[in-house]
């Protein structure tokens, strides 16, 4: 625990970092990334695609997967439970009532997946079984939490009742059932909740037979199932339509205040941010370059490449022609070519000879929550200082 | 499981592919005579009768020209030190008792067929049923966890595979020996339907009570040929487990066996069922080699019967041929409905897609 916390934190992610051992050779995916989540707020992950986004978020839920390793960092959730449970056996894995989830068994990690964190993903056409009914899959997420509720001390619970024969059996042959009818009934109140019109007969109905906003909805619905206290949203419309998205926006933001829970909206798209999010945090090459509260971010930006992020959006009011796009590309994240300077030095307009120098993330001067990983966080530009082209020295893999 | 769609697909397939009926036609065929074995086989197929041996099939009766040694009194006629012998006309009889003919012993070859088809069924169903139960698990298991578990299960099977596979199962068979064959019990026989059913009809009664289970032959076929679904689940699960659905269902807290039995296997069974079809047929030819080569059990059974009839080639083809086009039909039979199964439910013919 390094940094002062908020009262209200729920979710404190420090230094997490996430490493992808691919046969080009390593890629660093998530770098030393820190953010937190508060009660009943969202916050918002902004960067373009490939800068980490989605790796983030998987990896603070522990779902990254080989050749990806979640290789350093902490996950500090506030559950005073689980830190009772544990203050006695794991000292180091509990603060007051924050326990390290990195720290914990992962039968408990597993465990908390559903009850604690649930996620929705980007495509609701691929993220369901196309061969189960989609009433079915929402049941069956009710069925994994009740089973679990039903048992909270085994980590066995999961298949509590349900031998592997059983499984087997329920799962292959037609007409039997694996989850139970009230779970069925719990699945279609949340279809109803979601704002599906004739949950019942929807309910019975497969995927391919729903629309995408539709199914977008449904997947929400399974994501409720356990009572989530954070959600992420891995860019939750983008695969969808304009109107369509503008409602599924509508949606998360009524059940979120609705349940009381924090949602975390991972999105390339500002408009969406500027329009759902209380905080953001912007990516860049696995880094999260800059966070503070919407206001700070957006009306302040600090680091030039928000700046440039948001000098690219066309304005309605604003009648310059011209955007501002930034110059270059966002580099591979391969270990091997990463510069040991600023990763954004050689796009960054403002690169001075200080941004040979990785930096670290800082305050932004007069506002204590607002950091940024950036010399000009306390530092002003001076063209005098200015780095140019021949100070890029090898190892930027051009 | 079965979603309409498929069914579908399964019906716009069979009305375009000809060849699937006469698949399907042949594969109903083959299974109605072996399950009802005791009704339709004109006679009993282990009794022997000497007086009718070598009978030829219908419409291969002919009469030929023999010299024979002319006797009188019982005993051959000499003649300047010679054997006195004339030319006489013998006839090869056919008969409607033994449409197919008959063997070196003169049993009834079509029976023997029709009770050979369920040793073959029994082996092909159950040896493909436990070899895709193992198969499937283990492919399930390597291709859901990968790294070291992929490589040992994996490489196991290459190893399996590296072996010719008569010899392998020549070699189980040695280790295993006949401590799983099994006798059941003919239950229409047993119940006395059967033999009322054939006295009403005038056939002869006293067929088998009970149908040899060669067991051994089942467990090694499976342990030969569980490889190819180990292979096929393997390569479902490496591209299932990176979907969307299957990311989810782990985000909402389902364990790794609910995960691979509901979300993966499912979405595997397609090419699970087809390689199925298919293995079906392989083994029915690998168990007939086997049994050819006398190491099974049953003393009823296609490749077996092949074997009896080696001796009289030259003068009974029948006795070997029948047996083998049984064998022939029934395997083209098999491959035909697993091509329509392949084709019908291939995915690239029809698209996933919204209504």
């Amino acid at each position: 625990m390094s940094h002062a916390g908020h009262r209200d934190d729920l979710l404190r992610v420090e230094d997490l970092t996430t490493r992808f051992y691919t046969e080009e050779g390593q890629v660093n995916a998530v770098e030393s990334v820190s953010f937190d989540v508060r009660d009943n707020e969202i916050l918002g992950i902004v960067g373009e695609s490939g800068s980490g986004k989605s790796v983030t978020a998987l990896s603070a839920i522990d779902l990254v997967d080989s050749p990806g390793k979640i290789t350093g960092g902490e996950v500090w959730l506030r559950d005073a439970e689980l830190a009772g449970e544990f203050r006695g056996d794991k000292p180091e894995a509990v603060d007051g009532d924050f326990v390290d989830l990195r720290q914990l068994p992962t039968g408990v990690r597993r465990a908390l997946r559903g009850p604690k964190f649930s996620m929705i993903f980007q495509d609701p056409m691929s993220s369901f079984n196309p061969s189960l009914t989609v009433g079915e899959q929402i049941a069956e997420a009710v069925e994994v939490q009740r089973r679990a509720s039903a048992n909270p001390r085994s980590t066995r619970s999961r298949t509590q009742g349900y031998g592997l024969g059983k499984l087997l059996v329920d799962s292959v042959v037609p007409g039997r059932k694996y989850t139970s009818d009230e779970s069925h009934e719990r699945a279609i109140e949340l279809l109803d909740q979601v704002g599906i019109p004739d949950p019942v007969e929807r309910a019975d109905e497969y995927p391919h037979q729903f629309s995408g906003g539709m199914l977008q909805r449904a997947m929400v619905a399974q994501a409720l199932a356990g009572e989530p206290d954070v959600l992420f949203a891995d860019e939750p419309t983008t695969a969808l339509d304009v109107t369509i998205q503008a409602q599924i926006l509508d949606l998360l933001r009524d059940i979120q205040q609705e349940q009381g829970m924090s949602v975390v909206l991972i999105t390339h798209d500002l408009g969406v941010i500027a329009r759902m999010c209380d905080r953001v945090g912007v990516m860049y090459a696995g880094e999260v370059v800059e966070r503070g509260s919407l206001e700070a971010v957006f009306d302040d930006p600090t680091h030039p490449y928000t700046q440039g992020l948001l000098g690219s959006i066309p304005d309605v009011d604003d009648p310059a022609p011209r955007l501002e796009p930034i110059e270059g590309n966002v580099p591979n994240l391969l270990d091997s070519e990463m510069p040991d300077r600023c990763y954004f030095a050689d796009r960054c307009p403002k690169a001075m000879e200080a941004c040979l120098e990785h930096p670290e993330e800082r305050a932004v001067e007069g506002d204590r929550r607002h950091t940024a990983r950036c010399v000009l966080a306390d530092d002003e530009y001076d063209p005098e200082r200015a780095l140019d082209e021949s100070q890029f020295e090898g190892g930027d893999g051009e | 499981m079965i979603a309409p769609r498929t069914i579908r697909s399964l019906k716009r397939g069979l009305s375009r592919n000809a060849l699937a009926k006469v698949g399907i036609a042949i594969v109903v065929v083959v299974l109605f005579v072996a399950i009802f074995a005791p009704f339709v086989a004109p006679d009993r197929p282990g009794t022997q009768n000497l007086n009718e041996s070598r009978q030829p099939p219908i419409g291969f009766e002919k009469a030929t020209t023999q010299e024979v040694p002319v006797k009188e009194n019982g005993s051959v006629v000499f003649e300047d030190g010679q054997i006195v012998t004339e030319n006489r006309t013998v006839y090869e009889n056919s008969s409607w008792d033994h449409p197919l003919g008959t063997d070196g012993n003169g049993r009834d070859i079509l029976s023997r067929l029709i009770y050979g088809a369920r040793v073959s069924l029994l082996v092909g169903f159950f040896g493909t049923g436990l070899a895709m139960l193992v198969g499937v698990t283990v492919g399930l298991t390597a291709g859901y966890y990968r790294g070291k578990v992929d490589d040992v299960l994996m490489r196991s099977a290459d190893v399996m595979l590296a072996f010719p596979s008569i010899v392998l199962a020549i070699a189980l068979i040695g280790v295993l020996q006949d401590a799983l064959e099994q006798s059941i019990p003919d239950p229409f026989v047993q119940t006395g339907v059967a033999p009322a059913f054939r006295s009403a009809l005038g056939l002869p009664t006293g067929m088998p009570e009970s149908t040899t289970l060669p067991g051994t032959i089942i467990v090694v076929v499976a342990l030969v040929n569980w490889v190819w679904f180990a292979r096929v689940a393997r390569g479902e699960a490496l591209s299932l487990r990176e979907e969307s659905y299957v990311k989810a269902a782990r985000a909402l807290g389902a364990n790794d066996a609910s995960i691979m039995f509901r979300h993966v296997l499912p979405n595997a069974i397609t090419p699970i069922l087809v390689l199925g079809t298919i293995q079906i047929a392989a083994i029915i030819l690998l168990e007939s080699a086997l049994s050819f080569l006398g190491f099974s059990s049953a003393n009823i059974s296609w490749g077996f019967d092949i074997a009896l009839g080696r001796q009289y080639q030259s003068t009974a083809w029948w006795i070997s041929a029948m047996p083998g086009l049984a064998i022939v039909i029934t395997v083209i039979g098999l491959n035909l409905v697993g091509d329509w199964l392949r084709d019908a439910l291939d995915p690239g013919i029809e698209g996933e897609g919204g209504v």
